[in-house]
Order: C-alpha cells, then sequence, then structure tokens
C-alpha cells in the first residue's frame, strides 16, 4: 500500500503471522499462539510467586496479585452480582490477567503484538462466558424462569413483548458473546494499526527529512501510553461485563 | 543461575524469536508479494503456457486439415487448461492486496488459545488462587485478632484505671473525712478548753472576790475592835474614870462603829 510515498504492509501482514512450529499440522503455533502461552506462564507465575512467601506485609508478586484480587472482589464482583459472587472470582481473576497480558504484548519491545487483535481468544473467551452465563442463570433460576425472565423483563407493556422478546433473545444468544469477542478484538486491532501507521511514519520520514519525524514519533510514544491504559481498560471491561451478566443470570430482577 | 536470570534468558529467547518471524513477515509487501506471485505464475505460464500453446498448435493445424472429434476435444479442453490458469494467475495477484477477513479466527490460534486459557484457569482454580486467597485471609484474620485483642486491652487498662480512679476518689474523700473529724475534735477540745478556763477563772476570781471580802471584814472587824479599844482608852483617859458599867459602855461604842461601818459600806 503506497501512503505519502511510504511502503505500508499490507494490513494483513501485520497480523498474520506466518507458523513456526508444528507447520501444515492443526497445532501449528506461531506468534499468537506464543504469545497467549506467555500469557498463561506469567499469569501463573504472578500467582505462584505471590502464593510463595508467605510474609504478612506483601512485597513485589504477593502485592501485584492481592491488589488485583481486592480489585476484582471490591471494584467488579461487589458492584455487580453481590457477595454471592465471590465464588466466581478465581475465574474472573484469571479472565483479567489473561486478558490483559494477551493485550500488554501490544507495547512490549521486540513484541510489540497484541494476541488479541486475532480472533482467537476473544471469541474463545466470549463462547466460555457465554456459557458460563446461561448454566448459572439455569440453575439458579431454573430453565422456564430464566429465559421467562429473559425474553420477558417485567415492567414492558405486553403489548410491546412482540418486539422486546425477539430482541432479548438475540440478545442473550448472539448479541451478547458477539459484542464481548468483538469490543476486544476491534480495539486491540485499532490500537496495533495506530501503533503501526505511526512508527511507519516516523521511520519513512527519518530516512528522508529527519526533522518532521519528531511529530509521529511523540505521537508514537503518546500512543503507546494510551495503548498500555487500552490494554488494561479493556481487559477491565471484559471482566466486568462478564461479571454483570453473570449477575443477571443469578439476580433476575436486574 | 537465578530464578530471575532464568527469566530474564527465557524472555530474551522468546523476543528474539519472535522478531524474527515479525521482521520476516512484515518485511512482505504488497510489491514484493506481486513480484513473489508474478515470478511463480510465470513460471507456470512459460512451462504450462507452452504446452498448452504446442496441442492448440496442433490443433489448429489438424483442423486446417479437416480435424477429428478428438483433436477438437484436446484443443477445448486445453483452452479450458489455460483459462484455469489465467484465473489462478488472477486470484494470486489478488491475495496480495486482498487481506483475509480479519476477523475470521485462525483454527490453530484458537487451539493455542484455548488450550493455554483452560490450563491457565485449571491451574488458578486448583492450586494458585486458593494460596493467595488463603493467605490474604489468614492476614485479615491476624490483623482482625490483634485489633479484638488491642480492644480488649484497652477495656481491661480503662477498668483498671476506672477502678485506680475510683480509689483514688475514695482515698480522697476518707481523707477529708479524717481532716474534717480531726478538725471538728480540734474544736470541741478547743471549746472544752476555753468553757474550762472559762470556769476556773470565774472560780478563781469568785473565790479572790470573797478572800477579798472575808480579809475586808477581818479587818474592818479588827479595826472595829482596836478602835473601840482604842476609843475606850481614849475615852477613859479623857475623861479619867471609867464609865460605870464598862460592859455597858463597851456595848454602845461598838453599836456607834457598826452604824458607822454600816454607813461606811
Amino acid at each position: 500500500m503506497n501512503i505519502f510515498a511510504l511502503d505500508f504492509p499490507p494490513v494483513s501482514h501485520l497480523f498474520v503471522w506466518p507458523d513456526f512450529l508444528f507447520t501444515d499440522t492443526p497445532i501449528a503455533l506461531n506468534k499468537t499462539g506464543l504469545i497467549y502461552l506467555i500469557s498463561l506462564v506469567l499469569t501463573a507465575g504472578l500467582f505462584w510467586a505471590a502464593g510463595r512467601r508467605r510474609s504478612l506485609v506483601p512485597t513485589g508478586a504477593q502485592t501485584v496479585a492481592e491488589v488485583s484480587i481486592d480489585f476484582v472482589e471490591n471494584s467488579i464482583i461487589m458492584q455487580t452480582i453481590g457477595p454471592d459472587g465471590r465464588r466466581y472470582l478465581p475465574f474472573l481473576t484469571t479472565l483479567f490477567f489473561f486478558v490483559f497480558f494477551s493485550n500488554i504484548f501490544e507495547v512490549v519491545p521486540f513484541i510489540q503484538f497484541p494476541a488479541n487483535s486475532r480472533m482467537a481468544i476473544p471469541l474463545v473467551l466470549a463462547l466460555v462466558v457465554w456459557a458460563i452465563y446461561h448454566v448459572v442463570g439455569i440453575r439458579a433460576q431454573g430453565f422456564y424462569h430464566y429465559f421467562k425472565g429473559a425474553l420477558f423483563p417485567p415492567g414492558v407493556p405486553k403489548a410491546l413483548y412482540i418486539l422486546v422478546a425477539p430482541i432479548e433473545l438475540l440478545q442473550i444468544l448472539l448479541i451478547r458473546p458477539l459484542s464481548l469477542a468483538i469490543r476486544l478484538w476491534a480495539n486491540m486491532v485499532a490500537g496495533h494499526l495506530l501503533l503501526v501507521t505511526f512508527a511507519v511514519l516516523s521511520a519513512a520520514l527519518w530516512g528522508t527529512l529527519y526533522v518532521p519525524a519528531v511529530l509521529p514519533f511523540a505521537a508514537l510514544i503518546l500512543l503507546t501510553a494510551f495503548e498500555i491504559f487500552v490494554s488494561a481498560l479493556q481487559a477491565f471491561i471484559f471482566t466486568i461485563l462478564t461479571a454483570v451478566y453473570i449477575g443477571g443470570s443469578l439476580h433476575p430482577e436486574h | 543461575m537465578s530464578r530471575r536470570l532464568w527469566a530474564a534468558a527465557a524472555v530474551v529467547v522468546a523476543a528474539v524469536a519472535l522478531s524474527a518471524s515479525a521482521a520476516s513477515a512484515a518485511g512482505e509487501t504488497v510489491g514484493s508479494c506481486i513480484f513473489d506471485e508474478t515470478t511463480t505464475v510465470k513460471k507456470l505460464v512459460d512451462v504450462d503456457f507452452k504446452e498448452v500453446e504446442r496441442i492448440k498448435n496442433d490443433i489448429e493445424a489438424g483442423e486446417a486439415k479437416g480435424a477429428s472429434d478428438r483433436e477438437k476435444e484436446e484443443a477445448k479442453k486445453a483452452k479450458e487448461e489455460k483459462d484455469e490458469l489465467v484465473e489462478k494467475y488472477e486470484t494470486d495477484l489478488e491475495g496480495c492486496v486482498e487481506a483475509p477477513n480479519p476477523i475470521r479466527p485462525e483454527t490453530t490460534e484458537i487451539i493455542w488459545g484455548g488450550l493455554a486459557f483452560l490450563v491457565l484457569l485449571a491451574l488458578m482454580t486448583w492450586k494458585l488462587f486458593p494460596r493467595v486467597k488463603d493467605l490474604m485471609e489468614q492476614r485479615t484474620q491476624r490483623i482482625q485478632d490483634a485489633i479484638d485483642d488491642a480492644d480488649r486491652q484497652r477495656a481491661e487498662a480503662a477498668e483498671v484505671k476506672a477502678n485506680y480512679e475510683a480509689e483514688l476518689a475514695d482515698a480522697k474523700a476518707e481523707a477529708a473525712r479524717i481532716v474534717d473529724e480531726a478538725r471538728e475534735q480540734a474544736g470541741a477540745v478547743r471549746a472544752d478548753l476555753q468553757a474550762r478556763a472559762e470556769a476556773d477563772i470565774a472560780d478563781m476570781r469568785e473565790r479572790a472576790a470573797a478572800d477579798v471580802e472575808a480579809s475586808k471584814r477581818q479587818a474592818i472587824a479588827d479595826l472595829q475592835s482596836e478602835v473601840s479599844d482604842i476609843a475606850l482608852g481614849a475615852a477613859e483617859a479623857v475623861l479619867g474614870r471609867s464609865l460605870e458599867d464598862p460592859e455597858v459602855q463597851r456595848q454602845l461604842v461598838d453599836d456607834y462603829i457598826a452604824s458607822v461601818g454600816a454607813g461606811q459600806d
């Protein structure tokens, strides 16, 4: 793609990575898959380190893990589900860290790729969440009451149910998981494209005009900081929406 | 080698592996892709098209001589093959500028990502998370215990202080009472002593007065007797003779003196 005489790589080349292990098999591993594995190792490592040194005054990994657990417990679960949502604390904490680490590689030098800009994990996680909130709802309220409460929300004039019920059905079956997955995926795609654009622009201008390269480079630095924020924010949004959906299934009055 | 060094080494190895693949992928541009495709397809065209052309020429030559059905069939087939090759050439070239649908998930990525998440979830729920959470709860319990303990001790201290203060107040009250009592007693003693002293003084004054009175009387009596003696003597001396009845005379004198004394009192 030629923009401002810049040789811009095709968009697919920013997201599709060649396999480097088990090539041409169903378990071929590429950069995206490797980042998922690193996220697994990092999250597990963080909590392993946090639980290893059992000191009264927490330091290092212990602080990070405990602050995060407190945050998920008090700022996510207690705000959306309530005290009976505490049993989902391990799941939601895992979700938060896995999404966050997969995102944050967007700004990690030499890697610089958000694994969630590929649809794989957003979709898998959205489907896991989809399954969980349905199972929770059916277990808490029973199949009939769960779907009745979801499709025919109380307080709506009876005639409107003709409109509301199909929309709600679409919502809980399709729109919720899709919006969950697409929100995360699209945010990370956009962030990655922004960073690449400004990086390519800086490099090209530096190669020819030198001085004007300062502007896109400054923008690149600011955007890098912004993308760190976005990485955490999207992980938070994914987690809190999951909690909201679980809460809605547990307590039909919402 | 410490764990941190191991971790650093692992990160460096991973970073090199990843940046290598990133460089190879990012180095490819639309132009290089088209060039690659053109080269491959050109080779293909060079080989296969020559064959196709040869067949076609053969057929045309045959047709000119009046071709058989088989030859016509072959010509048609050759033409189709050519069209197919052109189509493939076009598709491959389009592939250079047309990105694959970015929202379509890659199966291998789903497998690795899903596996990673499930393994992580299993590890977390089974071991990693409960350990950290237990630790936090133990700490909360310890702090709560410490606070409870401190509260209890504070309550005890307050009780001790209250007791002490009550005792102190009692002691003060007792001291005040004792002082008051002593003061009262002292007052009583003083009043008693004063009364007694006053009585003594009065007594003494009375006695002194009585003494004085007695002395006075005695003196008066002595004086009367003496005066009457002196008067009698003087009278006798002056008259030169005793009165006819001395006893009567004496009585007269005494009465006179007594009347004089009474008049003096």
